[in-house]
């Protein structure tokens, strides 16, 4: 076990040119640390050997720092058991060694008892005062500048224009709102620019997605199967209307964590609100393996889900590494790993009906309900699937009879025997018998009933054996349509024919259709409960530390309690709960997300905050957004972060009021191009950096700029076509059922990506190719590649091809017939600038059609990218 | 073809550089540029190919006598010998012997089933690693922890991690193919070859069948050929102005290169998947002749085309929906049929790849998500089938510097799981890097507070199968 003070490297940089190692080691060492005799795993042939070190004090070097060096502290006998063991080095021995690891290029060194900046409370920093004020619009500037005092010039009002529009709402501006903006001269007027658009509804889908991101929100369960996981899109929509109703970050957390957990001091059966069931549902996003018949491994593993990402989303905490052991870099032991667990084990996973709070949207949902229902019940393809099962009745019960003339009567005679009220072979009492004893046998499943049922009926079959054809040829009457269905879905049936198979499961597969859409439809919300606890149920089961992770292998119980590393201390968290202890499994999650969102908790503040402004700047202060422990990046301006941190916190948690501050920076309207400044990676952020978009916002923003955007919000989520032998790849093994669906509406196939079907098997292969994560793992920044795949989907996917045409089609309604005014409007609408006279003649020699031009200019670089 | 020919571009070209500059520039930039290799190595590709559902290790790969003794009788839970049993569905149960005769073969005297005849052939050039185990129990979990290290998703898979070492050779095609089974899809989804925390340019590229083997690959039918290449030069024309007006334009660079690479693409990979040039003694040799083999031989085949083209990382995958090796019931009638599914082609590429003197620099990998047991869970019928073991998978690795004819591990009497330490998933993986040239402990990706590795906490290179 290592202690709080021991030493870790944060540079694992190994350079081969060291010195040779001490001949000392060689000869007194080998013996018992060769690459044969190992001990203690310990091997001394190689430097890179001696640096990995052994099992009990990892790296047995620290290049340069001999006097931390475990290896120099045992030969020394700092450190037990001296080594060699039973005898001891010479002094001069020693010092070789010791002048060695001097010599050896130093490893930086992080002791954990010093990595304390993320886990003490900010004090708000002055802002600083700076040798050119007249650069700065606000505070945030001060900060920036005092480090990079060449700033860029201000970008154009027309880049950024096209720059806030993105950001905010993930959609460029249309021809008018440009127009308006660079025609407003008011002092105001890119203030008003940001307002408006923090208060347009579609500002919402984009910041949600972000949050979506972190919280692998997905659709499916993953894994075996991937199916639906239920109604998950009314957290998605209720996430988009937190961001568009400026909920504070505080009361967004606490409803994520400890909706529905709510109790009251002083009020005996306080029941909660149900609404707060929905948000929830983030606690439901994990995935989760359905198939696994091992209930404690799922179980286990869906907790141990829960508390990392819980601790990285919200916490910029690693704890994931703590699972199995105590963690390598940050000071998080084991321990706390399920310290932190035990909050959430009142969770009982389960759904529940929370009705729909919006009026408007309700119409719209029991509509469709109504709709789906009636379509159920006796719509066309109802009653065609009806009629079709009526024609094929008599052919079913014809091809048993005759198939049951061909073989000797069995049991299953005797059982549609029975079911005959008209039957002159049993009597009633015979057949109630019958009934009683086969529902006694299915129910118990007991061997004593089972075998009292196989007696009487290998009795009647007797009877039934002799009795005379046409007597028993009427049993086949009772045989129903269920039966039928069962039959017609066998491949090997012997009555029914390939098209009538065929014409059976296409019609069947309509209504399986409507059933599911009837499903996303009702307001069943993806979420959990508490178990129920005293006087309904037990007492919640102790936590354990697992050893290795491994649920079989539980080691000492644990209660409840926070981070170590924040708090301090160990002790357990006191849960608050109701006055009566009325609720005893109510409150655990309450009283972590309490604490989590709390203007005290050093982390929570920060990790926001950064996340904002790396979504505004390209990079975070903290450039690993979820990872603010020893092996994340250091902040690139701590004071800032701090002060932000603060101005978040004294705003009421207001993350427009962050959007503001940030946008009105002047850092932030600063142009792409900085020549004063030396700085490649922009770490002062002496620039705007660059970004390419999003998937989503390409391929919102293509059908935002052909005009084909459908702009409705929120609902279940909608299928965009697949490319076509894709669909091969949706199936799934059992049942073969294809898990996309089609819409009602083609106009869903267009609406905002955030409505997409998120199936985390399966993501659109073109948003896979433009860097949308995996929706298993929380993602806390989009890589931004370049792939000729991704030159593929833009030059010849159908997107791009149909929405072209569309495009070329508006312009040329917009421009009329001539090219060179068609070209304008090209630029105007696609790149929100005028072409240059180059421009346009080289465009207007382009011998291919206007739907060809706006290919081209839809696949360049400068649609594609933001600054 | 235009007059716009690349060389001209890149000659050129508004930035004013050189070809060789922008080269340069585009490598450094291109994520599956060519790197070089950590360690020495002789395999420079890998086929991993994939049986999906569990293979049943003691019907194909181990002898093992006492199941003929014990057969039809009650598992015995003799201590120390069998130890943990992990059962998925039912109790230790009655005891079933091997389906069909297993001998030895070849110069190794390697124990065989009677139902691979054909790789029996090609013994000689395997190494086995018996008494794997696996972290799960389940299908899903385990198919993740095979092939990408990890047992739940959102890791990087094995061919991602090698393109991000070594990048891959032939820049016109992707570095790491995926060929389904074409009954269906594979129990985790995309995911068992996605880039997981890496970027996206190392996920698998799905081929597929028929004549668009990749999404989006072929112009729409609308476009002639010389309309498309003129698109792209005005393409080309208006992103190098761009480019040309800024500064820190890698990125802006690479896009331009990208479009070229893409152009290229649609000529070459539709040749890639076109194997009606291959001829009949091949065809034969993958067993494309008979229909029982014909869909894995054909991704056997394409995948020895890949290789030969400079493609670094093949997952070739066999069993798909109550088709794979799942084998809970009706052993004797199932594993015969898969067996003969994959013989032919399996062996046909070893052979074609020997001929071809592309063995020595490919390797080639067998593996399932998990064994089985050695008795019945299936006491309803009288069609016995095998449980899931996630103690028994047994690997084996072909080609560039494997040590042909070596075995590892081994499973007890009754092959229930490691006769000594368990082997983890993980030093399978580490040694499969050391064979491409690769270093576990060198090949990490920073994410979420770590180091990622392929092989997590580590694994040992099982040097007892290395050349």
């Amino acid at each position: 076990m290592w202690k709080w003070s021991s030493l870790v490297l944060a540079s694992l940089a190994v350079s081969l040119q060291a010195a040779p190692l001490p001949s000392v080691l060689t000869a007194k060492c080998l013996a018992c640390h060769s690459e044969k005799t190992k001990a203690s795993e310990f091997v001394v042939t190689d430097l890179a050997a001696i640096r990995k070190g052994g099992k009990k004090h990892g790296a047995a070097v620290i290049g340069g720092h001999p006097e931390k060096s475990p290896l120099l502290q045992m030969i020394k006998g700092d450190l037990a058991p001296r080594m060699p063991l039973g005898g001891n080095l010479s002094a001069d021995e020693i010092a070789s060694v010791e002048t060695w690891i001097k010599a050896l290029p130093e490893d930086k060194i992080v002791s954990k008892s010093d990595w304390r900046w993320p886990y003490e409370k900010p004090v708000k920093p002055a802002v600083p005062t700076i040798s050119n004020p007249a650069l700065a619009h606000n505070a945030i500037d001060n900060f920036i500048l005092a480090k990079n005092p060449a700033p860029a010039p201000p970008a154009s009002k027309a880049t950024l224009a096209r720059r806030v529009y993105f950001d905010l709402i993930g959609l460029p501006p249309n021809p008018a709102e440009l127009d308006a903006f660079l025609t407003d001269n008011s002092p105001k007027a890119y203030e008003n620019l940001i307002e408006r658009l923090l208060n347009d509804p579609r500002y919402g889908e984009r910041w949600g997605r972000h949050w979506l991101d972190l919280v692998r929100y997905g659709e499916t369960s993953g894994l075996e199967g991937d199916g639906a996981i239920g109604n998950a899109w009314r957290y998605r929509d209720w996430v988009v209307e937190a961001f568009n109703q400026d909920m504070p970050y505080d009361r967004f957390v606490l409803k994520q964590l400890a909706g529905g957990d709510e109790h009251s001091k002083t009020r005996n059966n306080y029941a909660p609100d149900i609404q707060g069931h929905i948000p929830l549902g983030y606690l439901r996003l994990a995935p989760w393996d359905r198939s696994n018949l091992v209930a404690d491994e799922v179980r286990q593993n869906y907790l141990s889900e829960v508390t990392s990402t819980t601790a990285s989303v919200f916490l910029g905490l690693t704890v994931g590494c703590a699972r199995c052991h105590d963690h390598k870099y940050d000071p998080i032991p084991q321990k706390d790993f399920y310290r932190l667990q035990a909050f959430f084990n009142a969770i009982q996973v389960e759904n529940v009906e929370v009705p729909y709070k919006d009026e408007e949207f309700e119409q719209r949902a029991d509509a469709q309900i109504k709709h789906l229902q009636a379509l159920l019940k006796d719509g066309p393809d109802r009653k065609e699937l009806d009629k079709f099962e009526a024609e094929l009745l008599p052919k079913f019960r014809d091809g048993r009879r005759i198939a049951a003339s061909l073989r000797p009567r069995n049991v299953e005679d005797v059982r549609l025997e029975m079911r005959r009220k008209d039957s002159t072979l049993f009597t009633r009492a015979e057949r109630l018998r019958h009934a009683e004893l086969k529902e006694d046998a299915d129910r118990t499943l007991d061997a004593e009933e089972k075998a009292a049922l196989d007696n009487y009926e290998t009795e009647m079959l007797k009877r039934l054996q002799a009795a005379d054809v046409e007597v028993i040829a009427k049993r086949f009457e009772v045989l129903t349509v269920e039966k039928l269905r069962g039959e017609i879905a066998r491949s090997t049936t012997k009555i029914f024919t390939p098209a009538e198979r065929e014409r059976h499961k296409e019609l069947s597969e309509k209504l399986d259709t409507y059933r599911r859409r009837l499903g996303r439809w009702q307001p069943t919300a993806l979420t959990v409960k508490n178990v129920p606890g005293p006087p309904n149920g037990p007492y919640l089961a102790p936590t354990h530390v697992l050893t290795r992770g491994d649920y079989r292998q539980p080691a000492e119980p644990v209660e409840a309690g926070f981070p170590s590393a924040i708090t301090g201390k160990s002790e357990p968290a006191v849960i608050e709960q109701d006055r009566y202890r009325q609720f005893p499994t109510r409150g655990w999650r309450l009283t972590l997300a309490k604490w989590i969102a709390n203007k005290d908790n050093p982390l929570t503040a920060r990790v926001m905050v950064n996340r904002i402004w790396q979504h505004h700047f390209g990079t975070g202060i903290v450039a690993t957004p979820s990872d603010f422990g020893v092996n994340g990046d250091r902040p690139t301006h701590p004071e800032l972060l701090d002060w932000l941190s603060h101005e978040f916190i004294e705003s009421g948690w207001s993350i427009k009021a962050m959007h503001r501050l940030m946008m009105n920076s002047a850092t932030y309207r600063q142009s792409a191009e900085n020549p004063k400044a030396n700085d490649p990676e922009n770490k002062l952020f002496s620039r705007f950096s660059r970004r390419r978009l999003e998937a989503e916002e390409i391929r919102d923003g293509i059908l935002y700029l052909s005009n084909r955007l459908n702009l409705t919000r929120g609902g279940p989520s909608v299928f965009p076509a697949l490319p076509a032998d894709l669909a091969d790849f949706a199936r799934y093994g059992r049942g073969g059922a294809l898990m996309w669906e089609t819409n009602a509406d083609e106009s869903d196939m267009r609406r905002r990506s955030i409505y997409t079907f998120q199936r985390r098997s399966m993501p659109l292969p073109m948003m896979a190719a433009f860097d949308a994560p995996v929706f298993s793992e929380s993602c806390d920044r989009r890589s931004a590649t370049t792939t000729p795949l991704q030159a593929l989907s833009l030059m010849n996917g159908n997107l791009v091809q149909e929405e072209s045409q569309h495009l070329a089609a508006l312009l040329a309604k917009e421009a009329g017939e001539a090219r060179t005014a068609q070209i304008r409007a090209a630029f105007q609408r696609i790149l929100h600038r005028q072409p240059t006279p180059e421009e346009t003649d080289r465009f207007a020699g382009f011998p291919g059609s206007l739907d060809a031009l706006c290919r081209v200019l839809l696949n360049s670089n400068e649609f594609l990218f933001v600054e | 073809m235009s007059n716009f020919s690349r060389r001209n571009f890149l000659n050129n070209t508004w930035l004013g550089l050189g070809s060789l500059a922008l080269n340069d520039l585009l490598a450094a930039e291109a994520p599956l540029a060519i790197k070089p290799a950590h360690l020495p190595a002789k395999a420079k590709r890998c086929i991993f190919l994939f049986m999906e559902g569990g293979v049943s290790q003691m019907d194909l790969f181990e002898n093992k006598p006492a199941l003929v003794k014990l057969a039809g009788k009650q598992m015995p839970k003799a201590e120390g010998t069998v130890g943990e049993i992990a059962t998925f569905s039912a109790a230790p149960n009655r005891v079933i012997p091997p389906i069909a005769p297993i001998r030895q073969h070849g110069q190794s005297g390697r124990w065989l089933t009677d139902l691979m005849p054909n790789l029996a052939k090609q013994v000689d050039h395997l190494a086995f690693i018996h008494g794997i185990k696996v972290d799960n129990n389940n299908h899903g979990p385990a198919v993740y922890h095979t092939l990408t290290g990890n047992q739940f998703p959102g890791s990087a898979s094995i061919g991602a991690w090698v393109n991000y070492g070594l990048g891959t050779e032939n820049q016109d095609l992707p570095g790491f193919v995926v060929l389904g089974d074409p009954r269906g899809a594979t129990i985790g989804g995309n995911g068992v070859w996605g880039n997981g925390f890496l970027p996206a340019a190392y996920q698998g590229t799905i081929f597929r069948n028929g004549d668009t083997p990749i999404v989006d690959l072929h112009r729409p039918e609308s476009i002639t050929p010389k309309q498309q290449r003129d698109e792209l030069d005005l393409l080309q024309w208006i992103n190098t102005r761009h480019s040309a007006a800024r500064s820190n334009t890698s990125e802006l660079d690479a896009r331009i290169a990208a479009y070229e690479l893409a152009f290229r693409m649609q000529s070459k990979a539709p040749e890639l998947v076109d194997i009606k040039t291959e001829s009949e003694v091949t065809r034969k040799l993958y067993g494309l002749d008979d229909p029982t083999s014909e869909a894995f031989g054909r991704q056997c085949l394409l995948a020895r085309r890949m290789v030969e083209r400079g493609v670094r990382y093949v997952l070739a995958l066999h069993g798909a929906g109550g088709d794979r090796w799942d084998d809970h019931g009706d052993v004797k009638g199932r594993i015969p049929k898969h067996c003969k599914e994959v013989d032919k082609p399996v062996a046909g590429l070893l052979e074609d790849l020997k001929n071809r003197g592309l063995l020595d620099e490919t390797l080639v990998v067998w593996a399932s998500e998990m064994g089985r047991t050695p008795f019945d869970n299936n006491l309803v019928t009288d069609k016995p089938g095998r449980d899931h073991n996630q103690y028994g998978l047994c690997v084996w690795m072909a080609g560039g510097g494997v040590k042909a004819g070596a075995t590892f591990g081994e499973t007890d009497e009754l092959s229930v799981r490691a006769a000594g330490e368990p082997i983890p998933v993980r030093d399978v993986h580490a040694t499969l890097l050391r064979l491409l040239g690769l270093d576990q402990e060198r090949l990490t990706y920073l994410h979420a507070g770590r180091y990622k590795k392929l092989t997590d906490i580590g694994g040992r290179v099982i040097k007892e199968v290395i050349a």
